[in-house]
């Protein structure tokens, strides 16, 4: 059974939905649990329609009943994991009622949900952003793992938690070390014996703090402490929240470099602009959502006043005087093998060519690859070698939440056709009919009544942050009181109205719900 | 229009990574098709996949670096841009140290290209202040 978590898998992950909607013609049940009636609600066996931002009164309701019930395995719980009487004593108090009276939903639906997650053979948690982009995104991923610890549901095929994620490379990227704390190979930076080895191998002393998260940085910015800020192939003005606020910021930078490919929005307002070679004019490697890591290649030739992303870095730090040379993106594979060769030491090249694609960790040569992570779990000599804990969590509400001036929440995501801030899709094949070309606020039938709109009419949604002007979709896929949007369209810069509200610990801005108000046009 | 070649790939979009074939003519992109042998979609493609390929041969791309001069972006040599850039991050790490410069790396690009950009950032400018979109 799939137990599928905020992610609107047809429209943002198509590939993964055909899949999963193929393995329930052979008997895979899905619980879909979204405040939207997605397309996926369709080949489910149970819709758990919960108010946005509830996820964490329904996981904490869920495990409440498997321990009540005792529908886990105690043996296994008490070898592999610590910590189990806290979190006992933490989903002491969501009973089924009470995790109800939060999501929305009927007790029994918790009831049943759980009962039958537990007891599947095989169950899978996948997640997109509907879990993430919250105040409390790393606390809903923290419950979600403590779900499927509780259960035994990791560790072996068909089981696990699988977080889909949103772009080709993003896993790649944080991998590489693009993360304050990380060094490539997820290393962590804090690590003594880690550090040293890059710093061998680059002839540097490296900085051993954490540096900061974007969401840190943009405070910095606010502080005039960030002179200089750095953006490749990113469009933070459109895609970020609250893009008033965005624009301020990066008006305040003395200096703003912006390499892409496209003029966008936030190029526009940089002071250098560089111009980058794209996909199908450079060779390499991606990362995909679930480690597989692949070969991508070169299928043209790019114009010849446009350099490659490393290429440009390569020639900035020689002129610094830090001299960084290499013939091609292979040779900097290899020296990625070489330091990070736990994750990637048999993954040449030549393998990638010949064999599709390899999971890491893939160590050496003659490893396959790793197609299942956390095994230990359920190997004899493995169990209890390596703990995991239970790390307890709280429901807590969104912040800003809907009231009588501002009175549907709005929340955020994508829509099929287009992506991100659609630099890249608004440039299709001639002839491609496409079913949306402008932005919409969806909102329920019974709301839409309630204010006289009728379907395609133009409706001002505003926040306590700004305001933009869009058409209005009368839709049931809504729940009354919500309304949605994405951020493709340049015309309406939905990001005007989120809130700047982040996760304490992750930086995660809460995308995914804000307060707002709909006004007719005249 | 019969293709020059073919090359495998795998597409630019969403993580899910899905293997496609180029068909290529004239140095243009000219179809996308899934790949039957991609572990991931076995030939499926989704409308992204397929057909939002055009951008690569956009005549909006950018063709030549750009430097603000009186207020303008202006058309310089990558030589005028890549100086003006090193002396002014040198003389920020200088002055201010080098926590007063921070990167937003793209999730988008290549492994190869992120290794490259987070060694620049920890090695040439001293400074942990990297992160991209992987908040999200
Ligand atoms: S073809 Fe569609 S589903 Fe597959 S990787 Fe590309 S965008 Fe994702």
């Amino acid at each position: 059974m799939l137990l599928l978590m905020g992610s609107n898998t047809t429209e943002a992950h198509p590939i993964i939905a055909n899949r999963m909607k193929k393995a329930v013609r052979s008997g895979l049940k899905i619980i879909v649990v979204d405040p939207r009636k997605i397309d996926m609600v369709k080949f489910s066996h149970r819709h758990l329609q919960l108010e946005v931002g509830s996820d964490i009164a329904l996981l904490n309701g869920m495990m409440h009943v498997i321990i009540q019930e005792r529908l886990y395995d105690e043996e296994w719980v008490r070898k592999n994991t610590d910590d189990f009487e806290k979190l006992k004593e933490k989903v002491a108090a969501y009973t089924p009622e009470f995790a109800a009276k939060i999501t929305g939903l009927n007790p029994e639906d918790i009831v049943a949900a759980a009962r039958e997650y537990a007891t599947a053979e095989n169950a899978m948690i996948a997640y997109t952003l509907g879990i993430t982009e919250h105040h409390c995104g790393v606390n809903n991923v923290f419950d979600i793992a403590n779900l499927a610890l509780l259960t035994g549901h990791i560790g072996r095929k068909g089981n696990g938690i699988m977080p889909l994620r949103g772009q080709n490379n993003v896993q790649g990227a944080g991998d590489m070390g693009c993360l304050p704390n990380q060094l490539p190979g997820a290393f962590p930076l804090a690590d003594d014996k880690y550090r040293k080895r890059f710093e061998d191998h680059w002839g540097v002393k490296l900085n051993p703090n954490a540096g900061d998260t974007q969401t840190r940085t943009f405070e910095r910015m606010e502080k005039g402490e960030v002179k200089a800020l750095y953006i490749i192939g990113e469009n933070p003005l459109m895609a970020d929240v609250h893009m008033n606020h965005t624009r301020k910021l990066l008006e305040n930078l003395d200096l703003m470099i912006v390499q892409d490919i496209f003029l966008t929005e936030t190029a526009e307002m940089a002071d250098v602009v560089l111009p980058a070679k794209s996909w199908g004019e450079v060779e390499g490697t991606y990362t995909n959502t679930d480690r597989r890591v692949q070969r991508v290649r070169k299928a043209v030739d790019a114009h010849p006043h446009v350099k490659e992303d490393w290429e440009i870095l390569c020639e900035l730090s020689t002129l610094m005087g830090y001299e960084m040379n290499y013939e091609n993106s292979e040779q900097i594979w290899d020296e990625i093998r070489l330091l990070a060769h736990e994750m990637y030491g048999g993954m040449t090249y030549e393998r990638l060519d010949k064999e599709y694609s390899l999971h890491y960790p893939c160590p050496d040569l003659n490893h396959p690859g790793t197609f299942v992570l956390h095994e230990r779990f359920y190997r004899p000599e493995g169990a209890g070698e390596k703990r995991a804990s239970f790390i307890p969590v709280d429901y807590t509400p969104p912040v800003e939440e809907p009231d009588e001036e501002y009175p549907f929440v709005l929340t955020t995501g994508r829509r099929y056709e287009a992506y991100n801030t659609h630099t890249q899709t608004r440039y299709y094949q001639e002839g491609i009919k496409i079913k949306q070309t402008h932005e919409t606020v969806d909102i329920h039938p019974d709301d839409a009544a309630r204010l006289g709109l009728e379907d395609g009419e133009m409706v001002t949604v505003s926040s306590r942050r700004g305001s933009v002007r869009v058409p209005a979709k009368v839709t049931d896929k809504v729940k009354p009181g919500l309304v949605f949007m994405s951020f493709h369209w340049r015309d309406v810069p939905t990001n005007v109205l989120t809130i700047n509200e982040y996760d304490p610990i992750s930086g995660t801005a809460e995308f995914k719900a804000c307060a707002v108000k709909i006004e007719k046009m005249n | 229009m019969e293709p020059t070649k073919q090359v495998k790939t795998v597409c630019g979009y969403c993580g899910t990574g899905c293997g496609l074939i180029l068909d290529v003519k004239d140095n243009e992109i000219i179809r996308v098709r899934g790949d039957k042998d991609a572990p991931v979609n076995k030939g499926q493609t989704c409308i992204k996949g397929a057909f939002a390929y055009k951008y690569v041969h956009a005549k909006e791309r950018l063709k030549h670096p750009l430097l603000r001069k009186n207020g303008v972006l202006t058309k310089v040599s990558w030589e005028e841009a890549l100086n003006f850039i090193a002396d002014r991050l040198s003389f920020f790490k200088e002055k201010w140290g080098p926590d007063s410069i921070a990167m937003f790396a793209c999730a988008r690009t290549t492994n190869e290209s992120n290794y490259i950009t987070q060694k620049f950032m920890r090695a040439v400018i001293g400074s942990n202040n990297i992160d991209g979109c992987n908040r999200t």
